[in-house]
């Protein structure tokens, strides 16, 4: 055979690789749900869950045993921030607490008897706030609002102070703040709850759903085949990369395009953070989605039924979110696991977007990311070709045998 | 069950697994020591005592020392360090002839614990620097100290966390973290070895078994279970509030029952799913995504008051939100039992599911009238 003429014919195989493999895709259900509808639907289900950046009007009660006008006024500020409501008002705080402990109100402030004597009498006096932790949200919101209310009138009093003991105008100023500082926050500007955690949900949406879809397509085919064994020889003609090859593009195509509706028309229509460019974010994506398929072709060769790969791996979801160093800061994962997480690439997939979409990096920022993904992606394909090659030398073997043994019959 | 080591990985090995990521990834409860990065466009012995006195706070490590606004903020998104503080040119100069010199701090809060938690260490520092400031020029006008504190700082306030007194990040999230896993487990191996009986059409069999009885034949294939998912979930208790030693102001023996019917009422979960059709991957389909949405649905990372109204109701039908109630009442606010009751009760009555689809799932092992593929 000439040569222009193999290639023709690998080619072709290639072709009906990618030909068979979008007919059992889409033929299959359990399939079309994983690796189309999830895909899809997913996004825009979290989103919805998570669509309130931050907490609104949280309920909290109040105990005034001050009484006076400026412990109303204080309380006043406080009830009329965004994220807290003066819920309730009791006498005492162990009336509070019995709201609290019935969750009828998420914190407490509590503003004691002297307050409006020792304001009077130039003395330091404290309120006290009591917070729900069961969610970090509520201990962030009630802290933050109360603490703003308090400082402002605080300050206020203070200049009040200060000019009693003679000290005023400009001089009062400086004194009342001879540093003045303040807090510039970056890139979630609103400290939204989504825009912070909807980034790295969506690229572990992609990558879950490929990688379990995936595992269902070559469990099936084993649980199928005469054989048990992943690629029957009818399909492949002998050649393991024509198969890897047909295969990979399709569900690099498909997810060539759900990728661009996840990751840049769902935060646009979400309003989440999408401040990157959106070549660079598809430049990201070819490895990321190359590194992911053959991760998972490699993985799929172990899974000997359709259902394994759900059974096993679908607890992985969130250990894969907390190793992308999202929740938890990267910089203090510990050694072991951060070299354990490299492993998937979820980690740099996760990072590399949200260092482009939310921080606004250019591709060169994020070249370590960017050249993990394309290590993976070479050395997954590796592992890929190992695999599929025994797989199908195994085939080819039993189907010699069977050959061999109806010879003999 | 001990044929197959899918048996064996989908319960004791993943479950251990789960136990030690978790423990071992979140061992420090707070991420200490967090990078940030320092312009120091003064450098005169105030701003460079400034940033040592950040050094000495519990979340914060100084790692870089930049030239520029532009040069921090590069390094903030190549992800190196999660805030930078600002230091003018002059500064000490401006301070001294009293021109009100800024601090600013720039915080990453595209990683929002990290930056909220920095954020309050940095806030801490820039008062107590401001605040060492006004102490000094009163001083020299001669205040005594009562009335100095008095006009440092008229109103305090001081924070009290109900139930956590450390607001260790780790309580937030193992304390629904490691039941969530059990769930998802209980969910999977609770499809599983009653779907496979269907799929490998032995169903007949497995009711022979029994004498014909649907009731001691799913009960003999899941008390194994139920039994193993408890004492993996115990484990998990014990691991949180005595190893961990995490906030428990109630008998534990509350958190072990609760817990118990996690796994019973998951399981009857399970068995609902696996009944609808009776199809082994459509039941494994289902209980993934169930299990998966069910860690939000607890209701930790973010409240469920605070999604869609809609969002309320859908929460009761997952168990282990009615376990997040249990756990927020009982260990961590030890409020009296009374109040969780209803709780206990919502996660019992998930046991009336399996009789939605008992028939079927009867029918269909005799008749064996359900697609395979």
């Amino acid at each position: 055979m000439s040569k222009h003429r193999k290639f023709i014919s690998i080619l072709k195989d290639t072709l009906n690789v990618l030909k068979i493999e979008f007919r059992t895709l889409f033929k299959d259900r359990g399939v079309v749900i994983m690796l189309v509808l999830a895909p899809l639907a997913y996004p825009i289900l979290y989103c919805s869950l998570y669509k309130n950046e931050t907490l609104i009007d949280v309920p909290i009660a109040a105990v005034d045993c001050s009484r006076s006008q400026e412990s109303r006024e204080l309380l006043r500020h406080i009830d009329a921030t965004q994220n807290v409501e003066i819920e309730s008002r009791f006498n005492t705080l162990a009336e509070a607490k019995e709201a609290y402990n019935a969750k009828k109100v998420h914190g407490v402030v509590y503003i004691p008897a002297d307050f409006s004597k020792k304001l009077a009498s130039g003395e330091q006096t404290t309120v006290s706030i009591y917070c729900d932790i069961s969610s970090f949200m509520y201990y962030r919101i009630i802290n933050q609002a109360c603490s703003n209310c308090v400082l402002a009138m605080s300050n206020q009093v203070q200049i009040e102070r200060l000019n009693a003991n003679g000290i005023t105008g400009q001089a009062a100023t400086i004194i009342s703040s001879p540093i003045p500082y303040n807090g510039v926050i970056l890139y979630n500007e609103g400290a939204g709850f989504a825009s912070f955690l909807m980034p790295a949900i969506l690229i572990l949406i992609i990558f879950q759903t490929l990688f379990l879809g995936i595992g269902m397509i070559a469990g099936t085919s084993r649980g199928e085949n005469r054989f048990h064994v992943l690629v029957s020889s009818s399909v492949h003609r002998g050649g393991t990369i024509r198969v890897i090859i047909g295969k990979s593009i399709c569900y690099f195509v498909l997810y060539a395009a759900w990728s661009f509706f996840i990751l840049s028309i769902t935060p646009r229509l979400f309003n989440l953070p999408h401040i990157g460019i959106p070549a660079d974010v598809m430049m990201l994506m070819v490895p990321f989605l190359l590194a992911t398929i053959f991760f998972s072709m490699t993985v799929s060769v172990f899974l000997p039924h359709r259902e394994t790969g759900m059974v096993v791996f679908m607890f992985m979801t969130l250990i894969l979110l907390f190793l992308s160093g999202v929740s938890w800061p990267q910089s203090n994962i510990n050694g072991f696991w951060r070299a354990f997480a490299w492993i998937f690439p979820s980690t740099s997939g996760v990072q590399g977007y949200i260092k482009i979409n939310t921080l606004g990096a250019d591709l060169h920022h994020i070249s370590f990311e960017y050249f993990s993904l394309w290590i993976q992606s070479i050395v997954y394909f590796g592992t890929t070709c190992w695999a599929y090659h025994w797989q199908i030398k195994k085939s080819s073997k039993s189907a010699k045998e069977l050959a061999e043994e109806s010879d003999t019959i | 069950m001990v044929g197959r080591p899918i048996y064996f990985i989908s319960t004791f090995v993943i479950m251990s697994f789960c136990y030690v990521f978790f423990l071992t990834f979140f061992n420090e409860g707070q991420p200490n020591k967090m990078p940030i990065g320092v312009v120091d466009l003064d450098n005169s012995s105030l701003s460079r005592q400034f940033a040592r006195n950040l050094e000495s706070t519990q979340q914060v490590k100084t790692v870089m020392r930049l030239n520029s606004h532009k040069e921090a903020r590069e390094e903030m998104q190549l992800g190196n360090i999660y805030a930078f503080v600002e230091i003018k040119r002059h500064f000490a100069n401006d301070v001294i002839s009293n021109r009100r010199p800024p601090i600013t701090f720039y915080i990453n809060d595209g990683y929002l614990i990290a930056g909220s938690l920095i954020a309050k260490d940095i806030t801490y520092m820039s008062a107590a620097t401001s605040i060492g400031m006004q102490r000094k020029i009163l001083r020299a006008k001669g205040l005594d100290e009562t009335r100095i504190k008095g006009i440092i700082q008229p109103i305090a306030m001081d924070t009290h966390l109900i139930g956590n007194p450390w607001a260790n990040y780790g309580t937030y999230l193992l304390n629904v973290i490691l039941p969530g896993m059990l769930q998802i487990m209980v969910l999977m191996m609770t499809v599983f070895p009653i779907g496979v009986e269907y799929k490998e059409r032995t169903t007949r069999e497995w009711l022979d078994g029994s004498g014909n009885a649907m009731l001691p034949a799913l009960a003999g294939k899941l008390v194994p279970y139920t039994i193993i998912f408890t004492i993996l979930g115990v484990i998990g208790n014990i691991l949180l509030y005595k190893y961990m030693r995490y906030p428990l102001n109630s008998s534990i023996g509350w958190m072990f029952l609760a817990t118990f019917f996690l796994v019973i009422s998951s399981q009857a979960v399970g068995i609902l799913f696996i009944g609808i059709t009776p199809v082994l991957r459509d039941g494994v389909t289902f209980a993934g995504l169930f299990g998966t949405l069910g860690i939000t649905f607890a209701g930790s990372t973010f409240p469920i008051e605070q999604m869609p109204a809609a969002t309320r109701i859908l929460s009761d039908l997952f168990p282990i939100h009615h376990y997040f109630n249990i756990y927020v009442d009982q260990a961590l606010n030890g409020v009296e039992i009374h109040h969780s009751f209803i709780s206990y009760i919502a996660m019992l009555s998930f046991m009336i599911l399996p009789l939605f689809v008992f028939f079927r799932l009867k029918n269909a092992a005799i008749s064996q009238n359900y697609p395979t593929k």
